[in-house]
């Protein structure tokens, strides 16, 4: 009787009875909800693009906050200035990352097209595996602070009074959230109104044809892992500016996949409101029912066990095409 | 250019005038084109209209010429008319679907000098006529694809006659005078238009309508309905049919109101979305493929949207035309209303291009009920009215507030309507005909001495002065034991099931009634989907059983409801069967307004009407069909012929049980 | 406006006229071991259009694979507009002037037609990459100088009621016509299309005929076509190639091909 009452009753009387802390866990929810859609876009574009499910994806949040961070570091003493070693820093890590681009086009996709989707697979797990050891290499293992103050990215916080409680947004949250944002409507414009958009979907949609109306495989796979080693760098900073810079930051790509689950590889739409959404369930399940019946520590799994709850009611996940089994 | 001082308002170029003058940055004409809408405001339209008058003129069009209009509903092509008409020559607008023979009657007979056409396909078909029309002189094409290598004698390009009409007024500064003067001595009682009605039975006739006829007529129902230079309508009926030339050109420059025409007759429904008209006309058969095409879309549906949607359409039923009508609803009600068309009518009517519309029309078929009421109920004004070439187009019409499915409405300003003793409806007006053009025993037959037309139709006057039309006057017959016979009548309550798309009844002077049924392929075809059966071709989908029974079910309704009606209960279906094949213009079976021509229909098919009266159930037919491509083919089939329950009226059975 | 129909020299001695457009010399193409295509050596001719037929299996879409770079001969000799091709890949085929359709209809399902046919203008887009997702200026006025020649294509194959519906929706007829179009707006000057009318009703092959004649005539496009149905090849083109099991067994006007007796037993006498 008091557990039924502990899952059934109680949560929902704290959420009535405390809404400016039921806020606070909303907001909490949705700062992480658009950082997993950020990651889950990634994962989506490269895989409409070209059949791959890249394992790197998480790597490469780390390999582009560690590039940011340590071409800083190293900046500094020569410029002097924080600040412009930061303006300096950024966009040699974002020639960084196109590097990295090009260099997986031509080293593995290339060579590797027409193998099956399983070594291709295995194949960014070996990308992995190198930008882990090079990564090590070059900026060394140890833990490192994101430069947020360099970067200009505000550290205080604003409070608000709701319904006479009280509700705290750290700036760092509301600029992640406001990046993302604005990252993902760009790049909806960019998929949607562009021509080098057009031609991504296009090579989504049909590759033969895609070829045939002379879209050049390497160039939109190149501008691809481009866009998701752009969208790496946005996740690192702001998970970095969170969390610190690490290797360990690597798990936040595992977060994104429940999020394929529930919206599906392909679908764009499908990405963004499925990480919102596991971002928000995922801190309200925590707060309200992990942490007073499991003791906590429930967000490593709950998104994994509510996409595979989904999944049993619409096998398409949520925004997938309809199966139709043609006989 | 400058725009002359006013020329009177008798005539479509002195209208045109006014309206440069009046409305001049106002847009009158508007077309898509390569996926834009390019529009012309009144002052560019006399621009155009003058251009390309005086570069007739210099082709030599003079006062008297006949000039023909063939092609889709196209801005330049409205303009002929009133270039015509400013020289005092007189335009044929001409069904651009007719094949070349039909095209060449009318032009011979109107003894065409002129012909403005669309494109290649239409001068084709004038080149390969052109032994029989010894008198055409001059072909002018708009859209000059595929024409470059043509022999340019006696062809022009549109854009070159009006510029030989700019280099007119360019040289000579008297030539703009001397255009308006010609213009200004237009005078009410000219002709203005000859249109040719495509008759259902012996060749067209060639309808004048004077100037007086149309402007006056139009202004009537201008003020009837209170369209103004604010209305926007679309234009996608042929444009030879007298309802086009009212409303895409009379009506808009008489009221100054923009004419927007589609890019292309398959494009009709995208672009009227795009451009909302506020008043249009649509004939039935329009409406019932807009709701056909919708409620198969409903039926792919989401579970949660299809509820929404027939929930709120249920409500619908129960209030929409009574808020609609003005009448007393509760606030409760019109909330309930006001998140329906939130949810489901607002989108609905968006959809249908349908969401500014203040009046709408249909007219020359009935109208199902069912079908009617749907639209009203989601908010749509749509009323009918009953018109006719001969009177240009306005004879009675449904006034706000005075809805009802069955009848075509009161008679409109200035027309008079009685009911002759041979039950045919009969009316005088001041947008009466002329004449037919060459043809004084036809007219004779059709307008008395005093003025009065015949319009073959026959109907009544119910109680509250609405009139009723029954069906073709020469249609309606006798059964051998002298009940009435009205086809039509019977024809359009089995036509409102939406699987049925044509249907044919026979009965004059025979025992009983018989019909052929057309099923409706879109209707018909979409349920043997959902419940897979699987057909290859329109013959094979005729003759399933399934189907005929869904027809005899529908029959079946029909008789019953003959037998409420005393007159004309007398006449209920015995036997039915479904046609093998679609009732089709190219084979002479409508007409190109897709009327069927009962005659023509009987004769073809006699071998099955012959079976109707000797009680065989099926027979073995073969019938001679053309292609697409003017190829002559046969189809063959053996129809089944189906006996039918009749009932017998309440009065009848009430004295049977009496009886008992 | 009736043309007499000109006599076999007449048309033998037109297409003698014309200069070469694609000239395949001794062309074999195998795939592990297995020949597809064996020595087979023909031109087409700029303005022409030139069917190559044979029986299924012939060697016909691997023919069109390696004249589009989709198929790498090993031997033989491909010349394009008197240059002779190295390696081959498909979009620089495209961007040297060749489109092509396919037998079995290759579309982006999801995009709508006017997508689609713009996507056809890909490698017309002369802004680069960096130019595309930075500058958004000069970008977007290229962007409608494409949308106008693709609106000129629309009006041209009759398609403007469906330019917003995505075409996985379109009947196939409808499908094959994007297809068409979305090859014509790479403007090409050799148009490949692979059985253009197959699955067609009558009607939609009358359509496509006729397209097929009037992007001919009035674009001046060269096309190579594979077909099936003899009728629309016999009336359609210019001049015939015959394979058979990979080789060329006829070549020449349509009429020298059909009283061709080896092409009758191989092909014509099989399938009537």
């Amino acid at each position: 009787m008091e557990t039924l009452y502990s899952v059934f009753i109680d949560p929902f009387v704290q959420m009535f009875e405390l809404p400016d802390f039921f806020l606070q866990v909303l907001w909490e929810g949705l700062v992480s909800g658009v950082l997993y859609s950020l990651i889950a876009l990634g994962f989506v574009l490269i895989f409409k693009s070209s059949r791959i499910f890249n394992f790197a994806q998480g790597i490469m949040v780390v390999f582009a906050a560690l590039s940011l961070v340590g071409l800083h570091s190293f900046l500094v003493p020569y410029v002097g200035n924080e600040f412009v070693a930061a303006a300096i820093a950024m966009p040699l890590t974002l020639g960084i990352m196109y590097a990295l681009a090009m260099g997986v086009e031509r080293m593995v996709l290339r060579p590797l097209v027409g193998q099956p989707d399983i070594i291709l697979f295995m194949a960014t797990i070996g990308i992995t595996m190198f930008l882990i050891g090079f990564g090590e290499f070059v900026f060394g293992g140890e833990n490192k602070v994101m430069i947020t103050e360099a970067l200009g990215i505000p550290t205080g916080s604003i409070e608000f009074e709701p319904f006479g409680g009280f509700l705290l947004l750290e700036e760092k949250d509301v600029f992640a959230v406001v990046m993302a944002i604005v990252l993902v409507i760009s790049l909806l414009v960019f998929l949607n109104k562009s021509a080098m958009g057009r031609a991504i979907r296009a090579l989504g949609d049909d590759h033969t044809a895609a070829l045939s109306v002379g879209i050049s495989l390497s160039t939109i796979w190149v501008l691809v892992w481009f866009i998701a080693g752009v969208i790496a760098l946005a996740t690192g900073i702001v998970w970095g500016a969170r969390a610190g810079v690490s290797f360990a930051l690597e798990v936040i790509a595992y977060k994104a996949l429940p999020v394929l689950m529930l919206g599906g590889l392909e679908s764009v739409s499908g990405a963004i409101i499925g990480g919102i959404a596991i971002g928000l369930l995922e801190k309200i399940f925590e707060i309200y029912w992990g942490q007073p019946l499991f003791g906590g520590n429930t967000e490593t799994w709950f998104a994994f066990i509510f996409a595979l709850i989904v999944l049993l009611f619409r096998p398409q996940g949520l925004f997938g095409e309809k199966i139709i089994e043609r006989v | 250019m400058q725009v002359p001082p006013s020329a009177g308002m008798d005539t479509f170029p002195q209208l045109l005038i006014r309206n440069a003058r009046d409305w001049g940055d106002r847009p009158a004409y508007r077309e898509k084109d390569l996926g834009i809408w390019q529009s012309w405001t009144w002052r560019e339209v006399l621009d155009e209209v003058r251009k390309l008058s005086l570069g007739l003129k210099s082709l030599g069009c003079k006062e008297g010429d006949k000039v023909a209009v063939i092609g889709a509903n196209r801005p330049h092509l409205y303009w002929v008319f009133a270039a015509v008409q400013a020289l005092g020559g007189v335009p044929i607008p001409v069904y651009s679907d007719s094949v070349a023979e039909e095209i060449a009657y009318v032009l011979g007979h109107a003894e065409v000098r002129f012909a403005v056409v669309e494109d290649q396909e239409q001068v084709d078909k004038l080149l390969e006529m052109s032994e029989k029309l010894p008198q055409l002189e001059h072909i002018i094409y708009e859209d000059p694809k595929g024409l470059r290598d043509y022999d340019h004698t006696r062809l022009h390009r549109y854009l070159s006659v009006q510029a030989a009409g700019q280099a007119l007024l360019d040289t000579d500064e008297q030539t703009a005078n001397e255009w308006f003067e010609a213009v200004k001595a237009g005078k009410p009682e000219d002709v203005a238009v000859i249109l040719y009605t495509s008759g259902t039975t012996g060749r067209p006739k060639g309808v004048m309508l004077s100037f007086n006829n149309l402007i006056v007529a139009v202004q009537n129902a201008n003020e009837f309905d209170n369209l103004d230079e604010n209305a926007d309508t679309v234009a996608y009926l042929p444009m030879a049919w007298v309802g086009d030339h009212v409303f895409s050109y009379a009506q808009c420059i008489t009221a100054g109101y923009c004419v927007n025409c589609p890019e292309g007759p398959e494009t009709v429904l995208i672009d009227r979305k795009e451009i909302a008209p506020t008043y249009m006309f649509a004939p039935p058969r329009v409406f019932e493929g807009m709701l056909t095409h919708i409620m198969v879309r409903m039926e792919d549906a989401s579970k949660m949207k299809k509820k929404l949607f027939d929930y709120f359409l249920d409500y619908a039923n129960q209030v929409g035309e009574r808020i609609l009508n003005g009448d007393k609803v509760s606030l409760f009600a019109r909330m309930k209303y006001a998140v329906g068309e939130f949810c489901v009518y607002g989108p609905l009517k968006n959809e249908m291009g349908f969401s500014r519309v203040r009046v709408a029309y249909t007219a020359g078929e009935a109208i199902g009920p069912e079908i009617f009421k749907f639209y009203r109920s989601i908010g749509l004004n749509l009323k009918q009215l009953y018109g006719q070439t001969e009177s240009s187009v306005f004879i009675t019409s449904q006034p706000d507030g005075q809805i009802y499915a069955d009848t075509v409405g009161v008679p409109m300003p200035d027309v008079e309507v009685k009911i002759a003793d041979s039950g045919e409806v009969m009316y005088r007006s001041p947008g009466a005909f002329l004449g037919y053009y060459k043809n004084d025993d036809a007219t004779k037959d059709t307008k008395t001495e005093e003025g009065w037309v015949h319009t073959g139709d026959a109907g009544i006057f119910l109680e509250n002065g609405h009139l009723k039309i029954i069906d073709r006057a020469k249609d309606v017959g006798k059964l051998t034991d002298g009940s009435m016979f009205a086809p039509k009548y019977i024809e359009n309550k089995l036509k409102f099931f939406p699987n049925i798309k044509e249907v044919v009844t026979f009965g004059n002077e025979r025992d009983y009634v018989c019909a052929f049924v057309n099923i409706d392929l879109v209707a018909v075809g979409n349920w043997a989907e959902r419940n897979n059966i699987a057909y290859a071709s329109y013959q094979e989908l005729a003759a399933h059983p399934e189907v005929y029974k869904t027809i005899q079910s529908h029959v079946d309704q029909v008789n019953k409801d003959l037998s409420q009606e005393p007159v004309m209960a007398g006449a209920q279906i015995k036997r039915f069967l479904v046609l093998h094949k679609e009732l089709d213009p190219d084979d002479g079976e409508l007409t190109r307004t897709q009327k069927v021509r009962r005659n023509f229909v009987a004769e073809r098919y006699a071998p099955l009407i012959e079976a109707f009266y000797t009680g065989e159930t099926s027979k073995h037919v073969v019938t001679e069909v053309v292609f697409e491509d003017g190829r002559q083919g046969t189809i063959e089939a053996t129809v089944e012929i189906r006996d039918m329950d009749t009932y017998r009226t309440d009065a009848m059975s009430a004295i049977g049980e009496a009886a008992e | 406006m009736t043309v007499m129909d000109p006599t076999l020299e007449e048309v033998k001695r037109r297409a003698e006229e014309r200069e070469v457009l694609l000239d395949l010399e001794n062309v074999s193409l195998s795939f592990g071991g297995v020949k597809a295509i064996t020595n087979i050596s023909f031109n087409i001719k700029k303005g022409e259009i030139r069917a190559i037929i044979g029986p299924n299996g012939a060697g016909k879409t691997s023919m069109l694979n390696v004249i589009n770079g989709f198929y790498q001969p090993q031997e033989g000799v491909i010349t394009f507009n008197g240059e002779r091709r190295s390696s081959m890949k498909p979009h620089l085929a495209v961007s040297q002037g060749i489109a092509r359709t396919f037998q079995n209809v290759a579309l982006f399902k999801g995009m709508s037609t006017l997508d689609n046919i713009m996507a056809g203008r890909a490698t017309r887009m002369k802004r680069n990459m960096v130019w595309q997702m930075l500058y958004w200026g000069p970008a977007q006025r290229e962007e409608i100088e494409h949308r106008k020649k693709v609106e000129e294509i629309i009006d041209f194959l009759e398609i403007q009621h469906i330019r917003r519906t995505p075409v996985g929706t379109l009947p196939y007829g409808l499908q094959k016509r994007v297809e068409l179009a979305r090859a014509l707006a790479m403007e090409p000057e050799l148009l490949l299309l692979d059985e253009p009318m197959a699955g067609m009703n009558l009607e939609e092959k009358e359509d496509m005929s006729r397209f097929i004649l009037d992007v001919n005539d009035q674009l001046g496009t060269t096309i190579a076509l594979i077909e099936h149905d003899m009728g629309v090849v016999m009336d359609l083109s210019d001049r015939v190639v015959v394979l058979d099991y990979g080789r060329k067994i006829a070549d020449g006007v349509p009429d020298e091909v059909q009283s061709n007796q080896e092409v009758i037993d191989a092909y014509l006498g099989l399938s009537h």
